[in-house]
């Protein structure tokens, strides 16, 4: 296995990457401004590139060089840029912090970082060769998914909650690049594709949701109840 | 010519003592001239504390014993943390061992406990305001330094700091490791909210906003300066500690000689002034924090206190 | 012979949908629809005779059909056929003429991605189907265009897209574990994640199934991810909820199911079965509580949808030849019996103007004939015999009582009949009880809106009577094949 044969430096390397890919899920959970989630998105996305291209560099995996320039592309400029037209077209800017303070989203997403270490490490028990970049990969992946679904939850904004989403991709396809970088090619091309359609439909609901419902608060969608 | 343990001890602690006005000056300087005007001179603080030592002391009709002992016991206790700390030589000198980073913590936060109380003690509202606005500063970052010292122990294996700067200085990997850069910005974190910088900003006359000159209000002449001068005396050690602990750990007099000591003096000076810049143009970006988003740069540092001790596990 | 149906399959939905949006005429768009939904039906069953022989591999070891996939493949065309034609009837009301060949294409794009997702031999490949399934159905809860179909619609889309994020999760942990067996890159067949289970650490792979469980299961609506079916299901067109109850829901059991299979035989395949059961019964128990108090029409059928994805978990759950077939026969049953029971909800509510159930009265006066098939359709769904619903709930009953989940069993029985009074009642007020006084309301039954009704219903009456020979077989196959054989 790739992980079997992997030198201090390339650890590093890959940790480096991955570490402060989950930092900015911080930033994305403890700013104010719409912008700056996206911004930190787009950052996010540009590391999990530059991950893909040095898990091809150092495992000898040519197609991931691939997927490295489709990831910074699409994950990097043409999501965010959707995302941008989306958030001007909105006239929002700041995110009202109804639910949970941005402070107490940071100290529970430390929490949750914890939490996600203590279960890698307990999924990792079996002897597996180079174990510590398999636990880092593992809890940053759970981490960014934890993440993610606190953002869906506490979040009232229609932007906030397809940036939820798409962190829950992103720490899907960080994770797969560390722990299973063999996978099929087909399967990762078709699920960048994916995540654009699925930009692409957000984008015309958030419009729907302008027009009809006339907010994209969810906080003032109450009208479904029962 | 090697000087002795006990001259280089009791160096280190006239070198904090005697240069920390020095540091606040400067800062305050650069800052004004960040900003284009042209600020006081840098050596104003000295001018303040001699100002203030010639002075007569007014004391309240309500002040206790505490009143007294207070600035005594928070100049004392700034006297004390520079023994345990690595200052000018990077190897331990006579009773250093006497605390390690808990112990020197303690001893810090002892001396804010001091002037607290002292704040609370003459019954002055003002008094009361700046006692229990610290106290709610100091519950919020009391967390995170804690975990700083847990995790820089964990990175070295061992609570004293000594330990920990021959550590940086020996493994460059250890220097670079997430875990050593996120207790470096956890630090910072705390370091501008300790020594009153921006964000925070307490130390201005604006009651909205005072906490320290709250605190401090009632006091005047000599007790007044040395209120004043340990505030200065903890900014500098906090500084040292930042320097000679996380960040800059190199160049440190490591065989006692008289020389050694005077480069190490300049050596710390220049530490001081890449990190005073630095801070200076942190608070010249920034403006300041309504007082209920105070928990906000504390919060980020507890993030980053937290994301350094998992990433000294798995790395 | 397979190949040339397999792509009649899958054809016939495409050809609908790009004479839909091609040519952009109503009257064209709906025909076709009708037409391509028939033509799937029919070639449906064939291939489920032919997958009785054995798996059909096609298209590089991308495409398979085994008969788990060929028996979902005929559950979705049958409620694609029945709801495209009550479609043509309903959406006419709607008096959006300009706007139908969107809707019909999106009607066809749909089962094409349903029907895709049962022949789906790669897991990966599998999610990204069943991720189009939700993109395109968003639009299609949505087309109402007020402000409470766009609510049901983000709501649907945000949930369901977080949840089969976690289905993701499990899929890639799985692979991950897979790569210990069968090397750093291969292909994720069921077949080839089978073969590697039992080798896989187990606490990994519990964590794995558990995530696939929770996030298909939040597709499927089981509770408590089901929040947003009560709302889907309730502001979508008449036609749309009946596919997306009949059809949707099944699709993702299809998923759980696969894994399940997947896992059984393994050291967690105990703890897996009991997860499955413990969905099964709170979804089952949460739906009867809300059923009960239920005050609209359309979101009483949508918790009785999620009554039924419970008792189909329970019957997998349960296992073993009975349960198995068991909750395979509720697919088909509950495909007929909801499809029949939201083309009546469609009728009431355009015909009273109302959502509500205290607004529809006196029905057979306003319906003499579909009403009273709307009515014997309730009593099948409440689980009344002779209708098929008993016979697949009985089955499953008789599974759970001879196992080790008899506690379920019983608590199963009692929520049953918690729903059936429930559920009645609120038919007994819509028949037979006095209304204030209103004016009788205008609408008719035509013959689009009602024959859907009867093609719906009488199977369902005959299939409860008589199950048929046919079916055991293809369900003792699909036990054997593809669930790992009897416990």
């Amino acid at each position: 296995m790739f992980l079997a044969h992997v030198t201090p430096l390339q650890a590093s390397i890959f940790s480096s990457l991955a570490i402060v890919s989950l930092l900015l899920t911080f930033v994305m959970l403890g700013s104010h401004w719409l912008r700056n989630y996206v911004y930190a998105f787009a950052a996010q996305s540009w590391l999990i590139a530059a991950l893909s291209a040095a898990v091809a560099y150092f495992g000898g995996y040519r197609e991931l060089y691939a997927i490295a320039v489709l990831t910074a592309l699409f994950r990097g400029l043409v999501l965010p840029l959707l995302l941008m037209r989306i958030v001007d077209r909105l006239h929002v800017k700041r995110e009202i912090h109804a639910i949970l303070q941005p402070s107490s989203s940071l100290v529970i997403g430390a929490l949750v970082v914890m939490f996600a270490f203590v279960i890698s490490n307990h999924m990792n028990q079996q002897a597996l060769p180079a174990g510590r970049v398999v636990v880092l990969a593992l809890t940053i992946m759970l981490s960014m998914k934890f993440l993610g679904f606190l953002m869906l939850a506490v979040r009232d904004e229609a932007i906030s909650q397809i940036l939820g989403l798409l962190v829950l991709e992103n720490g899907i396809f960080l994770g797969s690049q560390i722990l299973v970088p063999g996978m099929p090619l087909l399967i990762e091309i078709v699920i960048l594709f994916d995540l654009l359609i699925v930009v692409a439909c957000f984008g015309m609901l958030v419009r729907f949701l302008v027009v009809h419902a006339g907010t994209t608060s969810s906080r003032q969608l109450t009208r479904l109840v029962g | 010519m090697i000087l002795s343990d006990a001259l280089l001890q009791i160096g280190q602690v006239l070198c904090v003592l005697l240069l920390a006005p020095l540091l606040q000056g400067f800062i305050l300087k650069v800052e004004e001239r960040v900003q284009r005007s042209r600020g006081p001179s840098f050596f104003q603080p000295y001018r303040d504390l001699w100002k203030l030592f010639h002075k007569q002391s007014v004391v309240p009709e309500s002040a206790s014993w505490i009143y007294f002992i207070a600035p005594i016991v928070a100049f004392t206790a700034m006297l004390i943390v520079p023994i345990l700390i690595p200052v000018l030589t990077d190897r331990p000198l006579p009773q250093s061992d006497m605390g390690d980073m808990l112990g020197g913590g303690m001893i810090l936060t002892l001396g804010s406990f001091a002037i607290i109380l002292a704040g609370l003690d003459s019954g002055n509202v003002y008094g009361g305001i700046g006692s229990s606005r610290a106290v709610m500063l100091a519950i919020l970052a009391e967390p995170t330094l804690i975990l700083v010292l847990v995790g820089i122990s964990l990175l070295a294996k061992a609570m004293l700091p000594f330990v920990v700067n021959h550590l940086l200085l020996g493994s460059l990997s250890t220097y670079w490791s997430p875990a050593h850069l996120f207790l470096i910005l956890a630090f910072l974190a705390l370091l501008l909210v300790e020594t009153d910088r921006l964000p925070i900003h307490s130390s201005t006359h604006l009651e909205i906003y005072m906490i320290d000159e709250a605190r401090i209000l009632e006091y005047s002449g000599p007790l007044l300066a040395l209120l004043k001068w340990a505030s200065m005396m903890k900014q500098f050690i906090l500084y040292t500690i930042f320097c000679n602990v996380f960040l800059l750990p190199w160049g440190m007099s490591q065989l006692g000689t008289a020389l050694g000591q005077f480069g190490s003096v300049v050596a710390l000076l220049l530490k001081f002034l890449v990190v005073a810049l630095a801070i200076v143009v942190v608070e010249t970006v920034q403006s300041r924090l309504r007082f209920y988003r105070y928990q906000e740069p504390l919060a980020a540092g507890f993030l980053f206190a937290v994301l350094a001790i998992v990433s000294s596990q798995l790395l | 012979m397979t190949q040339p149906l397999l792509l009649i399959l899958f054809l016939a939905p495409l050809g609908a949908i790009a004479l839909s949006l091609g040519l952009r005429h109503a009257r064209v768009a709906e025909y076709a629809t009708v037409i391509a939904a028939l033509a799937d039906l029919v070639v449906s069953v064939p291939l489920l005779a032919r997958t009785l022989r054995g798996s059909v591999i096609e298209g590089h070891n991308y495409v398979q059909l085994d008969t788990l996939g060929a028996w979902v493949i005929v559950c979705v065309s049958i409620v694609y056929a029945l709801s495209s034609i009550y479609a043509v009837g309903y959406m006419r009301l709607l008096n959006e003429e300009h706007r139908l060949p969107l809707f019909y294409g999106l009607f066809s794009g749909f089962a094409f991605t349903m029907l895709a997702a049962c022949v789906m031999n790669n897991a990966g490949v599998f999610w990204i189907a069943i991720e189009l399934t939700t993109l395109i159905s968003t639009f299609l809860v949505g087309f109402e265009q007020e402000a409470e179909s766009t609510e049901a619609a983000w709501k649907y889309i945000v949930v369901v897209s977080g949840g089969i994020s976690l289905a993701l999760l499990g899929t890639v942990l799985f692979y991950w574990g897979g790569s210990f067996v069968l090397g750093p890159s291969y292909a994720m067949t069921w077949a080839a994640l089978r073969q590697s289970a039992p080798h896989v650490y187990p606490p990994l792979l519990l964590v794995s199934f558990l995530l696939v469980l929770v996030g298909y299961g939040t597709k499927a609506g089981l509770a408590p991810m089901h929040t947003w079916l009560p709302d889907a299901h309730s502001e979508s067109p008449a036609p749309v909820s009946a596919m997306l109850s009949g059809a949707l829901l099944n699709t993702s059991m299809l998923g759980i199911a696969r894994f399940l299979g997947v896992v059984n035989g393994t050291s967690v395949s105990r703890f897996a079965h009991s997860a499955v059961v413990g969905f099964g019964i709170f979804s089952f128990a949460l739906a009867s509580l809300f059923i009960v108090r239920q005050t609209g029409i359309k979101r009483l059928m949508a918790y009785s949808s999620v009554e039924h994805i419970g008792v189909q978990a329970l019957g997998l759950g349960f296992g073993g030849i009975l349960g198995i077939a068991g909750a395979l026969y509720h697919m088909l049953n509950h495909s007929l019996n909801k499809s029949l029971m939201f083309f009546g909800a469609g009728n009431a509510m355009r015909a009273y103007g109302t959502k509500e159930i205290s607004g529809i009265r006196h029905v057979l006066k306003t319906f003499p004939v579909s009403g009273i098939l709307w009515l014997l359709g309730a009593v099948g769904i409440a689980g009344a015999p002779p209708f098929a619903l008993f016979l697949s709930e009985f089955t499953i009953l008789r599974a759970g009582i001879n196992g080790r989940y008899r506690w379920a069993a019983i608590v199963f029985v009692f929520f049953l009949i918690v729903i059936f009074v429930g559920f009645l009642a609120h038919f007994r007020a819509m028949y037979f009880d006095d209304a204030p006084e209103q004016e009788i309301p205008r609408l008719t039954g035509t013959v689009w809106r009602t024959l859907p009704m009867w093609l719906a219903f009488l199977p369902l009456l005959a299939l409860g009577l008589w199950w048929p020979q046919g079916l055991w077989d293809v369900f003792t196959k699909i036990t054997l094949d593809v669930m790992g054989g009897v416990r």
